[in-house]
């Protein structure tokens, strides 16, 4: 042992700089567990989008006549469907934040939501390694680009955001009702095609276009959509999207401190 | 706590203070769980599956000072030790710990299978607060403590059973927490690292450390303990003098003639 007395070298940090700190190792974790035990690595969380988005243009573009989005079709996909990967991974790994590092949970003290945080961050910083991807494609099909482009950072915030607050609700719940883990999964694979990805807000008929407007994704892929595509803009949704974000995150706040004592007796 | 700069002369001051602290569990854990008993106030709930693991458990510990917790199977002493640790969180009461704690509970917990050593070490050991210059700074020891000089780049998954929590134990008593929470973890291992790992939990008691020991042989908790709690079916039943707890714990139980 190097130090003989009980006082510590180096002042004991602040309680955010110590969330900040756990939360960023955990992230790094999660990512250097994924990077080190897969020979493609990194390449996987660019392939499934990027296998999706080859699928969707072929049968839109080849298949059926495209009806639906803009002109390169490839570009307008990726917009939506990057994003999507961020969005559908966060949620579905958050129905296993607390089972999968039970242990991990049990044996330290740091704040609980960290274990929502982590997935949310490690599924964001994945997203923005595979933009480059993007600009590839924008570049290789010509895509027009607006200064709309800045939109991507409030859309990252909000869906940042939109992403915690279901976390927050799912993560602790699932540990008390197993089956959410199933049920989670079928409202994913259902709210892809229910949000504007293979189309547009717009190309939605009458009704649905109102009621597309309440998917909270509806506003925040149109803000990603802006930089190359101006008419798919559209501040009504955007709106939703915003006053959603806050309502879902606030109720994960209450859902996620009503349970946390619960969850951790029963992990 | 602002009195950092008188914090050797005042030894009496307390670090943990429980008090009127309660905890109830599920008696059985596959039992059916309600939307509604997440959610309805905790006073309005009907629970007739749930037991008090500890009730009305009041008690405080002064810096320096080492306690053994005595209690049969079950009699809540390891939940006693994971809510001083702050892992699990009590129904009713409160737990105050005002200083950094150590805990050398479920220690392999945090280290994950397919990282390296290296890489474990300084996850578990920033998880517990350190940064990484500090964990730098006593990285050798760790591993020198922990006798795998060889395995530092080996993953984790593949050391031995053994070796896997001389590490961890290397690890989460390298921590510079003033509190040292200790549950039986200390049964596993050879003879000779169990002789080592007390002989390193004496020295930091030397330093100056506080200690909050769970363990079921007497040895140890008269090697290390000068006070003793006693929990008897959820109940602090006697708080003093490890010797006396143990005499009482004894005639209890009649484990010793």
């Amino acid at each position: 042992m190097t130090s003989a007395t009980v006082q510590r070298l180096i002042p004991r940090r602040s309680a955010g700089a110590r969330y900040r700190h756990s939360l960023w190792l955990l992230t790094s974790r999660d990512l250097r567990v994924r990077y080190s035990t897969s020979a493609l690595g990194y390449l996987w969380s660019i392939l499934d989008p990027l296998a999706m988005s080859a699928i969707y243009w072929f049968v839109f573009t080849q298949v059926f006549g495209r009806g639906v989005g803009h002109e390169p079709y490839i570009v307008f996909l990726l917009t939506a469907l990057l994003p999507w990967t961020w969005f559908n991974g966060a949620v579905s790994d958050s129905t296993r934040a607390f089972l999968k590092d039970a242990k991990l949970v049990r044996s330290t003290a740091i704040p609980r939501s960290i274990w929502v945080g982590r997935i949310v961050l490690s599924k964001g910083i994945e997203f923005l390694l595979s933009l480059p991807v993007l600009a590839l494609f924008a570049i290789a099909a010509g895509a027009e680009v607006s200064w709309q482009l800045v939109y991507f950072v409030p859309a990252i915030l909000l869906q940042a955001g939109l992403t915690m607050g279901l976390g927050l609700i799912i993560a602790p719940l699932v540990v008390f009702f197993r089956d959410l883990e199933r049920a989670v999964k079928l409202v994913l694979r259902f709210a892809f095609y229910a949000s504007p990805v293979i189309y547009g807000l717009g190309d939605l008929p009458g009704d649905f276009r109102t009621l597309g407007a309440f998917n909270p994704l509806a506003g925040i892929f149109s803000l990603y959509r802006a930089g190359f595509f101006p008419q798919e803009l559209d501040w009504t949704a955007v709106g939703i999207s915003t006053a959603l974000t806050v309502v879902i995150l606030a109720l994960g706040a209450v859902v996620f401190r009503r349970c946390e004592r619960a969850v951790l007796k029963e992990i | 706590m602002s009195a950092v700069t008188s914090e050797r002369t005042e030894t009496a001051e307390s670090v943990i203070a429980v008090s009127g602290v309660g905890i109830r569990f599920r008696r059985n854990k596959r039992g059916r769980r309600t939307f509604k008993d997440l959610f309805a106030g905790s006073k309005r709930r009907s629970r007739p599956n749930e037991f008090w693991a500890l009730r009305d458990v009041s008690f405080e510990v002064r810096r320096g000072e080492a306690i053994g917790v005595v209690g049969r199977n079950g009699q809540g002493k390891s939940t006693l030790l994971k809510l001083v640790a702050g892992v699990v969180l009590p129904d009713e009461g409160r737990v105050a710990v005002t200083e950094g704690v150590a805990p050398l509970i479920e220690i392999t917990g945090g280290f994950v299978d397919d990282l390296t050593v290296r890489d474990n070490v300084y996850l578990t050991a920033g998880l517990h607060g350190m940064t990484r210059a500090e964990i730098a700074a006593r990285f050798d020891d760790m591993i020198d403590f922990a006798e795998i000089g060889d395995f530092v780049d080996t993953p984790y998954k593949h050391l031995s059973s053994g070796m896997k929590v001389r590490i961890a134990f290397s690890v989460v008593s390298s921590l510079e927490e003033p509190i040292l929470l200790v549950d039986e973890v200390l049964a596993v291992g050879d003879k000779a690292f169990k002789e080592k790992c007390y002989a390193r939990i004496e020295q930091l008691l030397a330093a100056g450390r506080t200690l909050f020991f769970v363990s079921h042989n007497e040895r140890d908790l008269k090697r290390f303990c000068e006070r003793g709690l006693y929990l008897d079916r959820g109940q602090l039943v006697l708080d003093g003098p490890i010797t006396e707890v143990l005499d009482r714990y004894n005639r209890d139980h009649g484990t010793k003639a």
